[in-house]
């Protein structure tokens, strides 16, 4: 069983490298570079449930450490994947949302010249997250992490003509850069005082040091990659890359690097209070925060883009809370519903010719009503909706939130963030959805093609069904507390029902003639992100250039160079213009003194 | 016209037109907007006749204020418009004229017409770039 486990993991890993290796060939005639990729990754898929099913049966998890890559005496470094229940279930997970939007890009990329290098750029970050995920050191881990960081920049950068686009993108790679100080401090840590970087050697000998630094360490990575507060401003302008490039990055698979960093990592983090204090207060504040901007941007993509971020504060509240696998079920949920949420939005700004501002959709129920539903469905599991995905992992975050005996500002503001999920999830679907049309009426609207509908109709049955699936099959391994009161229980649902109720009267209120805008200040604080983006993007280079003057004029210019040489230099020219000013144009003068001197010098000769 | 400044009647047009897309991205839904937009258009008319210059700039720099601090933070920008999110997309797969010089003439001989229009073109611009002279220390 286990060779069979491992044989069928490794295959996933050469199918899909084949494609990439594929494109190595000089002679490139009509190679269906992107036909060939979205089977590669079905394939992949369909093989990888293999291992799933062994693992569900057999309770088989696996590591197989391939090669012995760079060996010291005192150091080693291996090639080695662990299979256990985290990347046995993440790696379809992945592989299916990979499937859909690779498919679903097929379309929508299909009048671009560059397909084919989309897909391979696409499928290179498959294979890093694969990497990351599927690591048993931190070596590995960091190769992945890097791949994932660089090919975000890539892709995010795709239409690199736009000025925008180029900024996102080195947004994106310089706020992962700095949480990739965290990361590189962890392993340096690691490397020094337990002598490994691989993740059975990390466990066993930890027990006796303080692990407060690599795990703050961890956090600052988390922070970076997983969009934080404090390095969260790459994720919103990251929608500049094509739709696919944002639902499968930065809704499903990259933006949860860090939080499964965190969850690799978690038996080091159990006994650390501060670690676990860090990420609570840290998760809370994210998804209050990025919940807040979310309500009044007008971008659809911006939108969902926030509401992501919001979900990966609630997965860091969830980490913070002891519980690393109500974490990992968020990951696997918000997989689906998001990159469906993205997929629909991708569907409708082409139908409507590259619109993306809400405020010129609409009435969209009638003219494409599958896109609607499938809309909706996703809006409706982003919520918690009793029963459907996300529900199962977001109702067990909260009751596990509410029984815990903790920080009560952490619970306030993740409470408060629930409704707000609820408050911009109906406002999208109501500007985009219900109502009248906004838009230009001659718009492309199609949802005819196949390679659309089929797409999002496998991500929405995934929305519907995939939280009932993994939590019926896989038991929680640490026992959740059962007994609580009502409000407790239902703490969840009240406050969405309270969110969603406080939408439908605003949205009501938006359409009468009461006033034109909105209480301004509060409004330019959500709409303007928090005025964090602006503050810091100027406050930060302005310090340094500051730093940099001063350092050029006072060091480098006034004590190196003025109070030595130029300064004597100066001096001395100053005195001898002065010099030389005063005795200008005195010929006389000269002449008086010349004849004064010839009389004096030849006066001792005569006498 | 094309001068360096703007004519008063250019300055209050410009600022009529940016208050009704402000009002257009504050006000979502049509006829929300439209009352306001009448609303708008009724301040303007009832001062069109002023025929005191000073007091109509005064009142073009109050209405200026007044855009100002009502003016939305994200006001709704035509995709292909600057800073709309489809602006520049496509500056990556533009290539530079001078490529269709390097076409193989069997590639030429599927748009002739084009081709002929091009030789004229560049005849005319030969003949007709600017003279740049050199002997400036005469």
């Amino acid at each position: 069983m286990t060779l069979i486990m491992h044989s069928s993991l490794l295959l996933i890993f050469f199918i899909l490298v084949y494609p990439l290796l594929t494109t190595l060939n000089p002679n490139q005639q009509d190679s269906n570079m992107a036909g060939m990729t979205k089977t590669a990754v079905s394939s992949a898929f369909f093989v990888s449930l293999l291992p799933l099913m062994i693992f569900l049966n057999l309770k088989t998890e696996g590591i197989i450490t391939n090669w012995q890559w760079m060996n010291t005496q005192a150091f080693d470094v291996n090639i080695s994947f662990k299979f256990d229940h985290y990347s046995l279930i993440f790696v379809p997970i992945a592989l299916y949302v990979t499937w859909s939007i690779l498919e679903f890009a097929l379309w929508y990329m299909h009048s671009d010249p560059n397909i084919d290098r989309f897909f391979k750029y696409l499928l290179t970050f498959l294979v890093a997250m694969i990497i990351l995920v599927t690591a048993n050191n931190m070596f590995q881990l960091f190769i992945g992490w890097e791949g994932v960081g660089i090919m975000s920049f890539l892709l995010i950068g795709w239409w690199h003509g736009r000025a925008d686009a180029n900024t996102a993108a080195l947004q994106a790679v310089i706020y992962n850069r700095v949480g990739d100080i965290g990361l590189i401090m962890t392993m340096a840590w690691l490397a020094m005082n337990l002598n490994s970087w691989e993740i059975q050697q990390i466990f066993a000998l930890s027990k006796n040091f303080d692990m407060t630094i690599p795990l703050m360490g961890l956090a600052l990575a988390a922070t970076g990659k997983s969009a934080q507060f404090g390095l969260h401003p790459w994720l919103p302008v990251a929608m500049e890359g094509p739709t696919p490039v944002s639902a499968l990055l930065h809704s499903s698979t990259m933006v949860v690097a860090g939080i499964f960093l965190l969850i690799r990592l978690h038996p080091r983090m159990e006994n650390n209070q501060l670690a676990l204090t860090t990420c609570l207060c840290l998760g809370a504040l994210t998804s209050l925060f990025t919940a807040t901007c979310a309500l009044t941007q007008n971008d659809i993509k911006k939108i969902v883009a926030f509401s992501t971020s919001s979900q990966l504060g609630l997965m860091m509240v969830t980490i913070g809370l002891n519980q690393p696998q109500l974490a990992f079920l968020h990951i696997c949920t918000h997989a689906f519903f998001k990159a469906m949420l993205f997929l629909c939005s991708g569907s409708i700004i082409h139908s409507l010719n590259d619109e993306q501002d809400i405020r010129k959709m609409g009435g969209l129920f009638n003219i494409m009503p599958a896109t609607s539903t499938y809309f909706t469905i996703g809006s409706l599991a982003l919520t918690g909706t009793p029963f459907l995905a996300g529900f199962f992992s977001k109702d067990a975050i909260i009751e596990a939130l509410n029984t815990s005996y903790l920080n009560a500002w952490a619970l306030t503001l993740t409470l408060i963030a629930t409704s707000f999920t609820a408050v911009y999830s109906f406002r999208l679907v109501y500007f985009v959805i219900m109502g009248t049309p906004r838009f230009l009426p001659l718009s492309p609207i199609n949802e005819n093609n196949p390679l659309v509908i089929n797409t999002i109709k496998r991500l929405a049955w995934g929305s519907i069904i995939a939280g009932l699936i993994i939590t019926q099959n896989f038991p929680p391994m640490k026992t959740p507390i059962m007994t609580m009161s009502i409000t407790l229980k239902m703490a969840a649902l009240m406050v969405t029902i309270a969110g969603l109720l406080v939408a439908m009267e605003l949205a009501n209120l938006t359409s009468k003639q009461v006033k034109i805008t909105p209480m301004i200040s509060t409004h330019h604080f959500s709409n303007m992100l928090g005025f964090y983006p602006m503050i810091i993007h100027r406050l930060i280079p302005k310090l340094k250039l500051t730093l940099g003057q001063s350092a050029a004029t006072q060091l480098d210019k006034t004590w190196l160079e003025t109070v030595g040489p130029k300064g004597l230099a100066l001096t001395q020219m100053a005195m001898a213009k002065i010099t030389n000013d005063i005795t200008r144009g005195m010929i006389k003068t000269y002449l008086t003194i010349f004849l004064l001197t010839l009389i004096l010098a030849t006066i001792p000769v005569l006498l | 016209m094309a001068a360096a400044y703007l004519t008063h009647h250019q300055k209050v047009l410009r600022l009529y037109k940016k208050s009704l897309r402000h009002i257009e991205s504050w006000c979502i839904f049509r006829d929300k907007y439209r009352f306001y937009a009448c609303l708008l258009r009724a301040r303007f008319d009832e001062n069109k006749h002023e025929k005191d210059m000073m007091k109509a700039t005064m009142m073009l720099k109050a209405g200026e204020e007044e855009f100002w601090a009502n003016q939305h933070p994200q006001p709704y920008l035509f995709p292909d418009s600057p800073g709309g999110t489809s602006y520049e997309r496509y500056e990556c797969y533009k290539v530079p004229e001078w490529c269709l010089d390097h076409w193989h003439p069997s590639e030429k001989a599927m748009y002739p017409d084009y081709f002929a229009k091009r030789e004229q073109w560049k005849k005319l611009r030969m003949r007709t770039r600017p003279v740049i002279n050199l002997n400036i220390l005469e």
